[in-house]
């Protein structure tokens, strides 16, 4: 790790010399606050999927104010995962995320705040592998972490980088996280979905069998596309068009017992067993939950099985609901949390 | 489930040299065959520490090396890991299968290889080579502790390319579960007449009949009962509850069915299609089962299910049952099917 550090600082260095060098010709903007780009990411974990998701990603890739007066320094970077049904503008508005990474530098935390697209056809990745939705676990693990490390002055080592999430980005960063201690050192799993087992009934099956592959982007959240987006996270299948998923309906209007196993190996209740030495990897694990959020029993449940198994972390249960206290949470204890947990 | 476990236990009894309960399987030691050396190692492994089972953390392995390996001193060679099965540990399979002959015969059609046989033996009768606080994690003692001790100590291609991965039973079973979670070890992997591939599911009166058998008669319960015993302490560990420190499929009179979503996210048929990626890398799949093994359903079912995927795989159904021509295959299907899928450099 020294060694590494070392050659970091060279490079640095010599970075900064270059730069030096060419300042009389291209002088470096003063950036006094922190600084929302939009870039793309191509992602050759999501190229080829069934359900014809871009696998060019847009990606909000937020730097810390005096990024650019810095040409010598690197940072530690907290890696976002957005909610179900909207597209991570959504969450870049709400949070303010320019706001949100000014004052986490002003209080001594300049962090790279790195938040992909986990948007789907169905409206949710659920940051899984699949062939129908594409391996989006694949593309945050591996795919955009390389992109970032190659395009950004990160600190490029596990000790520096936080994985976070909120609702499905929750259930996401909890994934991703028991599956890549390798990648990430420190995880905030916020309200997160996908806690508990979801069987489905033979209503649901009907729904999702009868689902003609378009997609009405004006629906209301909840009905059939939630359980469409995590059948095609889950129970994928490459030979039945128009949607590439099985949602299990049997003649006899059973549900495929596989279908069903599917549910239960990508809950987080089910996979955590497995995966209790990655996990306890991690230098810090912090849930959170609204008091008045349907997945607040979800989280204490996943808390419990944590503390079961001897998985140092927290909870906090808040006043508030599944979305209104989110924006402050970011700034008052997620931004926070990655300040005290991440190596500079 | 239960008929295949009892149609597999049968099988299993004729193998055993004594017909006792509990007693683990067999076999007479097996001939070495000139020019085939081979040496026994105890691996110390990391991943296996504070298993609440108390199974030993130094598991023995045999190590068949091929008849140049000690006069070519500078030739590196590819390796098989070769998983064992349930109530039996390594060096009876090694017995059993006769791994110096299986060595020595693929080094006369010209295709030398290093096989490696670990123990996993647990207190139960068999790890289900998963990661379970309880058993200890022998998904990453094979995948990593094992194989950096052999690349280590032996003149391996110590890279994915060189090194393969195969089974029978609960050994093909580990070879399916190894190899989704640690596809970058290996290129090649083959799964003899594996078992567990679909969720395992009880009724209420098996479970409560799991539930009501104390540790004291877990130890020395039969072939069936000890397996699904062993699938509980593997599948769904729970370190507060002693003495087996796993969860019952039992609950409040009827069958949890948290413990058995537990037990699904550990059945390799559901572990498929969130697996893709991973089975699409190796270079090389291949399964079997006899046609009169009682496991040949389940066999079938995943090899349609890479089908499904579009996942490239080689699959045979031959003349025999459970046991009756495993080491046989493992000698004439599986190293040509790893001299065909692993690089010689």
């Amino acid at each position: 790790m020294r060694g590494s550090k070392r050659v970091t600082r060279r490079l640095a260095a010599l970075a900064a010399l270059a730069l030096a060098a060419f300042a009389h010709i291209q002088p470096a903007a003063a950036q006094e606050k922190a600084r929302v780009d939009l870039v793309k990411v191509h992602s050759p974990a999501i190229a080829g999927n069934l359900e014809g998701n871009p696998a060019d990603r847009t990606v909000y890739v937020v730097t810390p104010p005096g990024y650019d007066q810095h040409p010598e320094k690197h940072y530690p970077v907290v890696y976002f995962l957005h909610g179900y049904f909207v597209e991570p503008k959504a969450y870049a508005e709400l949070f303010d995320l320019g706001d949100a990474l000014t004052g986490a530098a002003g209080a001594g935390n300049d962090v790279i705040f790195v938040m992909p697209d986990g948007f789907s056809k169905h409206r949710g990745s659920f940051y899984s592998n699949s062939p129908t939705t594409g391996n989006y676990e694949d593309f945050v693990a591996h795919d955009l972490v390389a992109w970032v490390d190659a395009h950004y002055r990160t600190l490029a080592r596990r000790e520096s980088r936080g994985l976070a999430g909120h609702s499905m980005g929750g259930y996401g960063a909890m994934r991703v996280g028991m599956k890549h201690p390798e990648v990430f050192s420190s995880l905030y799993v916020m309200s997160a979905g996908g806690g508990s087992v979801k069987l489905i009934t033979r209503e649901m099956a009907e729904r999702a069998q009868a689902d003609d592959g378009t997609v009405d982007l004006s629906a209301p959240i909840g009905g059939a596309q939630g359980d469409l987006a995590q059948l095609a996270a889950w129970s994928p299948d490459p030979q039945r068009p128009p949607n590439f998923i099985n949602a299990g309906l049997l003649t006899d209007g059973t549900i495929d017992p596989v279908v069903q196993a599917r549910m239960a190996a990508n809950s987080l209740i089910g996979m955590l067993p497995q995966h209790i030495r990655e996990l306890q990897q991690y230098e810090a694990i912090m849930l959170d939950v609204g008091d008045k959020d349907g997945l607040v029993t979800d989280s204490r449940a996943m808390s419990s099985e944590l503390t079961r198994f001897g998985v140092v972390h927290k909870l906090e249960i808040y006043d508030g609901g599944h979305g209104d206290k989110v924006k402050d949470r970011l700034r008052s204890a997620v931004l926070p949390f990655f300040a005290v947990h991440l190596d500079r | 489930m239960l008929k295949k476990l009892a149609a597999l236990a049968a099988t299993f009894a004729v193998l055993a040299a004594t017909p006792a309960m509990a007693q683990n399987i067999t076999a007479p030691p097996a001939p070495v065959p000139a020019g085939i050396t081979v040496e026994t190692i105890k691996v110390h492994s990391p991943s296996l520490e504070g298993n609440l089972e108390g199974n030993s953390t130094e598991r023995e392995a045999l190590v068949v090396l091929p008849p140049s390996y000690g006069k070519d001193k500078n030739k590196r060679y590819r390796v098989v890991y070769y998983l064992h099965g349930f109530a039996i540990d390594g060096r009876n399979f090694y017995n059993f299968m006769k791994v110096p002959d299986a060595v020595n015969n693929s080094a006369r059609r010209g295709e030398e290889f290093i096989v490696v046989v670990p123990d996993t033996l647990t207190k139960l009768g068999g790890s289900m080579y998963s990661s379970s606080v309880t058993t200890g994690d022998f998904r990453a003692f094979v995948a990593k502790d094992l194989v950096a001790y052999v690349d280590s100590h032996y003149r391996t291609i110590a890279k994915r390319e060189g090194r393969g991965l195969a089974g029978h039973s609960m050994g093909g079973y580990g070879t399916w579960v190894i190899g989704m979670t640690y596809p970058q070890t290996f290129n090649a992997i083959y799964a003899q007449n594996a078992c567990c591939i679909s969720p395992r599911t009880e009724t209420e009166e098996s479970a409560k009949k799991m539930a009501s058998v104390s540790i004291e008669d877990g130890v020395k319960a039969d072939f069936g009962m000890r397996a699904g015993l062993s699938s509980m302490v593997a599948w769904s560990p729970n370190p507060q509850n002693p003495p087996y420190f796993a969860d019952f499929p039992y609950k409040d009179g009827k069958v949890d069915q948290l413990v058995i979503a537990k037990w699904a996210a550990n059945s390799p048929y559901a572990m498929v299609a969130s697996h893709v990626p991973a089975l699409k890398s190796f270079r090389g799949i291949g399964s079997d089962a006899g046609d009169k093994d009682g496991l040949l359903h389940d066999d079938t079912m995943i090899h349609e299910e890479l089908d499904r995927f579009g996942i490239a795989n080689q699959w045979a159904v031959y003349d025999g049952d459970h046991v009756n021509r495993i080491g046989q295959r493992f000698d004439e299907v599986v190293l040509p099917f790893m001299a065909k899928h692993l690089d010689r450099k």
